[in-house]
C-alpha cells in the first residue's frame, strides 16, 4: 500500500545508474543541472563494477568505477533512488515531463547504516547471492557487495523470517521494518533512458547442458570468479571444488544465432573470453586454456594486438561450432564439434566449461512512456531517430539514449555514447528554458 | 501497535506472514551448516571427502561450505599433491 505521493522537480531523470547512465547525470550536474538517478538495483554501477578487469588494457575494472560512483553518490546536484523503478512517464506540456517512480522498502536507514555487517553476522538465513551469480550463498540482512554504493545493509525481505536478530544487534538501530513501499511523482524537464542489456540465459540452449552439468558456468561466473572480491579463494569448479586445468570457452552463446532470437554479434564476447583467458592463465599457470569461436572480432582500438598477445600466451584458438556437450563420471565435459579448417567433427574433454553469453536488449524502457511511443529497433534496443547526426536522440522530443540501451557496445563506447546524450541533453535544456 | 525502535520485526511480523519457503530454506541451512561443522570437527576434510562422509551432492557441498568460509566458520587450508583439492577446517 503506498502512503501519500511525495513530489519532487529535477532538471533530469537519468533512467539506469549503471556506467552510461552515471557517466551522463555527472556530466549534466557538473553543468549545473538538478539529476534524478533511478536505479533498480540497491547499488550504482551496473555490471561493470562486478567486473574482474577490462579489455584491451588489463585495468582493474573497480579500480575505475570505484572513484566514478563516488564521485556521482557525493555530487551535490545528483540526487539517487536505488532499489526503485520508473513506472511511467507521461508528458506534461513541450517542456516537461511527469515520472511515476516507486521506492521499495530497503528495511534500513540509509543515512544510519555504517556499513558495519554484524546485521549479515547475526542474520541466520542463506540465500543465494545474485551479486556472485549464485556460486556462493548470502544472507537475508546483507551488504549487496564490498564495493557497493551505497555501502549500507539491505534486508531481502522475501527470504526474511523476521526472527528480529539483525535489529538486535545493530549499533545505530537502523535497521526499520515499518518502511512502506513510497510513490514519487517527479518533475523533469529532459530523460536520459540508460537501461543496459540483460546477459543471455544459457538454459535457452539446453544441448550445453548449463544447469544440467555443474562445470558449466556462464561468462559473468568467471568474471565473478576472477575478480578481486570473488566468491572463491581461487578459480574452482562449483560442481566439486577442483581447481580446473582443461578451460573451454564457447564463444557466441546466444548471439549470432537466429535459433535462439538473437542474430546479432554482441560484440563483446570475444575480447572478455581473450581478457579472461589470459587473466587464467595468470592464475592457473598450469591449465590450458581453449576458445572454440565462428570468427574473432577484434574491432577496437588495440584488440587485435589483445587477441595476438592471448595467442602468444597460449592460448588455444579452435575455429568450431559446438554442437553438444556431455558430461563424464568425474564431471569432466566432453565437447562435440565441428571443426570448420579441418572440415570434421571432433570430441574434446575438458573440465570446465564457459559459455560466452551475448548481450539481450533490455526492453523496460519500453513499457515507461504513456503517450508518444518510445520505438525499438529490430533487435528491440532503442531505435537511434538520427544514428549518424544525433545518435543520442530517440523517437521522443527531449528523451535521449545512453550506452547499451542502444545496442551492444562495450565499456569506453558506453562512456562516449553517454558524453553524447548528456551533450545533447545540454544542449536541449539549454534550448527549451 | 506501539512501534519500539530496534525491535521493529515485531510490527512486520503482524502484518506479514512469513512464507513457508523462507521458513524450510533457514531450516535446511541450518541442518547443513551442523552437518558440515560437525564433520571438520573431527579433521580437515576435501569437498571429496566430506561429499561421501555427508552423502551430499558435491556442488551442495562447494555452495554450502563457500558460504561458511565466507561468514567465517571454516577456512581454507592445504592444497593436495596434484595442485587440484584444497582441504577445509575449522576457522578456530
Amino acid at each position: 500500500m503506498h502512503g501519500k505521493i511525495m513530489n519532487a522537480s529535477f532538471d533530469a531523470l537519468v533512467i539506469g545508474g549503471g556506467i552510461a547512465g552515471g557517466e551522463a547525470a555527472l556530466n549534466l550536474a557538473n553543468n549545473g543541472f538538478k539529476v534524478l538517478i533511478v536505479e533498480k538495483d540497491l547499488s550504482i554501477g551496473g555490471k561493470m563494477i562486478l567486473l574482474s578487469k577490462v579489455f584491451p588494457t588489463l585495468d582493474c575494472s573497480a579500480c575505475i568505477t570505484t572513484p566514478k560512483v563516488s564521485e556521482i553518490s557525493r555530487h551535490p546536484g545528483i540526487t539517487i533512488f536505488t532499489g526503485s523503478e520508473v513506472k511511467s512517464i507521461s508528458r506534461k506540456s513541450e517542456t516537461s515531463f511527469e515520472a511515476e517512480v516507486i521506492k521499495t522498502p530497503r528495511y534500513v536507514v540509509i543515512d544510519d547504516c555504517t556499513g558495519c555487517q554484524l546485521c549479515e553476522q547475526a542474520c541466520p538465513v542463506l540465500v543465494h547471492d545474485q551479486f556472485q551469480y549464485n556460486l556462493v550463498g548470502r544472507k537475508a540482512a546483507y551488504i549487496p557487495f564490498s564495493i557497493a554504493s551505497p555501502r549500507v545493509a539491505a534486508i531481502d525481505i522475501e527470504n526474511c523470517t523476521l526472527c528480529g536478530a539483525c535489529e538486535k544487534v545493530c549499533p545505530t538501530k537502523c535497521i526499520d521494518f515499518t518502511q512502506e513501499e513510497e510513490e514519487y511523482c517527479i518533475n523533469v524537464k529532459t530523460v536520459i533512458v540508460a537501461t543496459g542489456f540483460n546477459l543471455f540465459d544459457p538454459l535457452k540452449i539446453p544441448r550445453y547442458g548449463y544447469g544440467t552439468y555443474k562445470n558449466i558456468i556462464t561468462s559473468m561466473q568467471m568474471e565473478r570468479q576472477l575478480a578481486p572480491t570473488r566468491p572463491f579463494n581461487t578459480i574452482l569448479r562449483p560442481g566439486d571444488g577442483k581447481v580446473p586445468d582443461r578451460i573451454a570457452y564457447v564463444l557466441c552463446t546466444g548471439s549470432r544465432d537466429a535459433t535462439v532470437g538473437n542474430p546479432i554479434c554482441s560484440q563483446i564476447c570475444c575480447m572478455y573470453s581473450i581478457k579472461q583467458a589470459q587473466l587464467l592463465m595468470g592464475a592457473l599457470p598450469m591449465a590450458d586454456v581453449t576458445i572454440y569461436y565462428l570468427n574473432i572480432r577484434s574491432f577496437g582500438k588495440g584488440f587485435e594486438e589483445f587477441y595476438d598477445q592471448a595467442k602468444g600466451m597460449g592460448v588455444n584458438f579452435v575455429k568450431g561450432k559446438i554442437g553438444k556437450i556431455t558430461e563424464n563420471e568425474n564431471g569432466n565435459l566432453n565437447l562435440r564439434y565441428e571443426d570448420i579448417n579441418e572440415n570434421v567433427v571432433r570430441e574434446t574433454e575438458h573440465d570446465l566449461v564457459v559459455l560466452s553469453v551475448g548481450v539481450l536488449p533490455n526492453t523496460d524502457s519500453k513499457s515507461f512512456f504513456r503517450d508518444g511511443d518510445l520505438k525499438l529497433d529490430p533487435f528491440s534496443f532503442v531505435d537511434q531517430a538520427d544514428p549518424l547526426a544525433s545518435p543520442s536522440k530517440t523517437s521522443i522530443d527531449g528523451v535521449f539514449v545512453a550506452g547499451t540501451a542502444t545496442g551492444p557496445m562495450d565499456i569506453p563506447d558506453s562512456i562516449l555514447s553517454a558524453g553524447a546524450s548528456s551533450a545533447e541533453a545540454i544542449s536541449y535544456l539549454n534550448r527549451k528554458l | 501497535m506501539e512501534i519500539e525502535k530496534g525491535k521493529t520485526y515485531k510490527y512486520l511480523r503482524e502484518k506479514r506472514e512469513v512464507s513457508q519457503a523462507a521458513k524450510d530454506n533457514l531450516k535446511q541451512f541450518i541442518k547443513i551448516k551442523k552437518l558440515i561443522l560437525d564433520a571438520l570437527q573431527e579433521s580437515d576434510l576435501t569437498i571429496e571427502q566430506l561429499t561421501q562422509k555427508l552423502n551430499m551432492p558435491s556442488n551442495e557441498i562447494v555452495y554450502y561450505l563457500m558460504s561458511l568460509v565466507k561468514y567465517g566458520f571454516v577456512q581454507i587450508g592445504a592444497v593436495d599433491d596434484m595442485d587440484a583439492y584444497f582441504s577445509y577446517k575449522l576457522k578456530k
